[in-house]
């Protein structure tokens, strides 16, 4: 945190940077983060630390352009995970981007960098 | 969107310490009215009804300011799911937490409605007083923790039952114990009201501790989490701001204790007490809604900081940097290419950037020091004091020196020109902060020296110092690296509760007279010093 941003505090005016996390976090997951997996195919499990409502949820891939697909949910995944599947993949690095909605309403979101090897 | 994301995280936090605030107002009014106002009437003669129609009008009040916040804080999640999420607005409006927040606005709704008929003479709330604040409660509990744990769900609910009513009926119950000081005229009725509010706030303080030490057993999980977790820490700083709540109290029911033996005894001490507790009531409460979105400490076991790296970071060490690294050593000096791929915010920093912010802190502290040892002779050195009464012109050198230093890379340090700066959003944002700060420091100034003679005038300062200290402790770092952040928190958190201390030792002070007003007088200046050796001796490494 730089001075400029604890004196803008001071300065009450805290909207100047850097938002209040929530706290539904990722206690494990496939991919791990910057794993290599090889393979076209991927099945993806992300755990969290609390219930989740999967029905207000989203994973997003990022490919290599920038292009962002949004990677259908599935609905058997148990109430702290969120299941889904990347078809199609070709060698090169790729992003998962999470989103979530904890019961008591706080929105969490996070990244998962991998690469996919051949 | 991203941005959209961050400011919603903020908002939200402060839009439920809001909820959170107005609830407690409305809970603790109608609590008040049931244990003390109703039951007394007959010992309160004529002026209890007068103190009934101002406590309905508040509890009125907070319960209309319950159903906004409720309101603003559904529509907005809403429009968030919606908005990110790409679902049509009935689904996002579906989710458990809307539901929660329309329900409670819905209640709120009710008892404004209920507190409005009142003030009418209606009596149907007599009988639905203690329905009515059960439930405004329970459907809080709803949005909580509690609910998306999968063990000890039930116990947790409980515990935060307990834990926010003791909590409305203590905090919430102050502004109504202060209007019957005022509206009572009976010095035998208000000693009578005074020693009931004590026995119920103690009960109160009790229901609290209770739930609290449960949700704490659970949610933190090792002792070493108090310190070494993000949650940890904030859950620190809330227990110190209940032990400053407590002293406050304390003070309280001995000055409540004397007004039995004396009733007709003065009434002032006690009066501003209360206001502080109030306002520092409400830091905790916002310290709370805060808590409630950091993860538990207890599911982050290997993200804490050891002991050891926390008495490294805060060790006073010498000397303190008071030369700053070269220009060209810092990340800012590196081309523009060399981080165009990098999205903003994960640009590694290099030792040279942390020196640099190092320096900044350091002679920033300096500052702050100054101020404190001036405003400290002011009062100790009947000689000093017309030099001394000046510090608060320290403020507009403080604005200079963040004018020159604070954006690396603009004139006189960095290549952009003064202008040619403003329309980077954050620049200029600094640049407005600059002048905020030279204004107030004028301002103050102009107040000290008795220039500026409106009622509220002087009052600014200690606002302002407990507002800014309480927004601190709200906020929380958007780091990705959990300990580091936990380890930057720590260097936060005290300057923050010395801050709070600060503003709140200045309010007594003009508050208050005699003994009293001394000690409070030298309260703030102190905090003042030591927020600022804080600074002097920060690291960020
Ligand atoms: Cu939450």
């Amino acid at each position: 945190m730089g001075l400029f941003r604890l004196v803008s505090l001071v300065a009450c005016l805290a909207l100047t940077g850097g938002g209040a996390e929530a706290h539904a976090i990722v206690l494990n997951s496939t991919p791990r983060p910057d794993a290599i997996v090889s393979g076209r195919e991927l099945a993806i499990e992300i755990r969290f630390n609390s219930r989740i409502d999967a029905g207000r949820s989203h994973i997003k891939l990022f490919g290599r352009e920038g292009a962002a697909v949004s990677l259908p949910l599935d609905e058997s995944a148990s109430e702290d995970m969120l299941k889904a599947r990347a078809t199609g993949l070709a060698p090169g690095s790729y992003r998962l981007h999470w989103q979530t909605l904890s019961p008591d309403g706080h929105i969490s979101q996070g990244d998962i960098p991998f690469r996919v090897d051949r | 969107m991203q941005l959209f994301i961050e400011i919603y995280g903020f908002l939200s936090v402060v839009l439920r310490g809001f909820i959170l605030a107005a609830q407690s107002v409305s809970v603790g009014g109608l609590a008040f009215l049931l244990l003390l106002v109703w039951p007394l009437a007959d010992a309160l003669g004529p002026s209890g009804a007068v103190l009934e129609r101002r406590a309905l009008r508040l509890v009125f009040l907070s319960a209309c300011g319950l159903v906004a916040a409720e309101a603003l804080a559904a529509a907005s999640l809403t429009l968030m799911l919606a908005g990110t999420l790409d679902i049509p607005v009935r689904e996002a409006a579906e989710a458990r937490a809307v539901a929660v927040d329309l329900m409670a606005a819905l209640l709120g709704a009710v008892v404004a409605l209920s507190a409005w008929r009142g003030r009418r003479g209606g009596v149907a709330i007599r009988s639905a007083a203690p329905v009515l604040a059960a439930l405004l409660i329970g459907v809080q509990a709803g949005a909580t923790h509690a609910v998306s744990q999968f063990e000890g769900a039930l116990a947790l609910a409980g515990a935060e039952l307990l834990h926010m009513g003791g909590a409305a009926v203590w905090i919430g119950g102050i502004p109504y114990f202060l209007m019957a000081l005022t509206d009572v005229a009976d010095p035998r009725a208000r000693a009578e009201i005074a020693s009931r509010f004590s026995v119920m706030a103690a009960g109160a303080v009790a229901a609290l501790l209770a739930g609290g030490l449960l949700m704490a057993a659970y949610y933190v999980g090792a002792p070493e989490a108090l310190y070494g977790a993000s949650y940890g820490v904030m859950l620190s700083a809330k227990i110190v701001l209940f032990l400053g709540l407590l002293f406050l109290g304390g003070l309280n029911f001995l000055a409540v204790r004397k007004l039995r033996n004396e009733p007709a005894g003065p009434l002032l001490r006690t009066r501003r007490f209360a206001e502080t507790e109030i306002g520092v009531g409400l830091t905790v409460i916002f310290c709370a809604a805060s808590l409630a979105s950091l993860p538990p400490a207890r599911d982050l076991p290997n993200d804490r900081a050891s002991f050891a790296e926390i008495v490294d970071r805060l060790e006073p060490r010498l000397p303190v940097r008071l030369d700053s690294p070269d220009f060209e050593a810092l990340s800012a000096a590196l081309p523009a290419e060399a981080t165009k791929d990098l999205p903003p915010g994960t640009q590694p920093r290099r030792a040279a950037d942390i020196a640099w912010s190092e320096y900044n802190h350091h002679w920033a502290g300096l500052f702050v020091v100054a101020m404190g040892v001036m405003a400290l002779l002011e009062r100790m050195s009947r000689r000093l004091a017309p030099i001394m009464r000046h510090w608060p012109l320290v403020f507009i050198g403080l604005a200079g020196f963040l004018f020159l230093r604070a954006d690396e890379s603009v004139w006189p340090l960095g290549r952009l020109g003064l202008i040619e700066s403003l329309r980077d959003p954050e620049i200029a944002q600094h640049r407005l902060l600059t002048l905020l700060i030279v204004a107030f420091g004028l301002f103050e100034w102009r107040v000290r020296l008795g220039r500026v003679t409106k009622w509220w005038a002087p009052y600014v300062f200690p606002i302002s110092t407990a507002t800014a200290a309480a927004f601190l402790l709200t906020h929380s770092h958007a780091l990705t690296n959990l300990k580091e952040e936990t380890l930057i928190e720590i260097t936060h958190t005290p300057l923050a509760l010395v801050g709070v201390a600060a503003g709140w030792s200045r309010w007594l002070e003009l508050r208050l007279d005699g003994e009293a007003k001394k000690i409070a007088g030298f309260v703030w200046p102190v905090a003042f010093i030591l927020a600022g050796l804080m600074l002097v001796f920060y690291r960020e490494a």
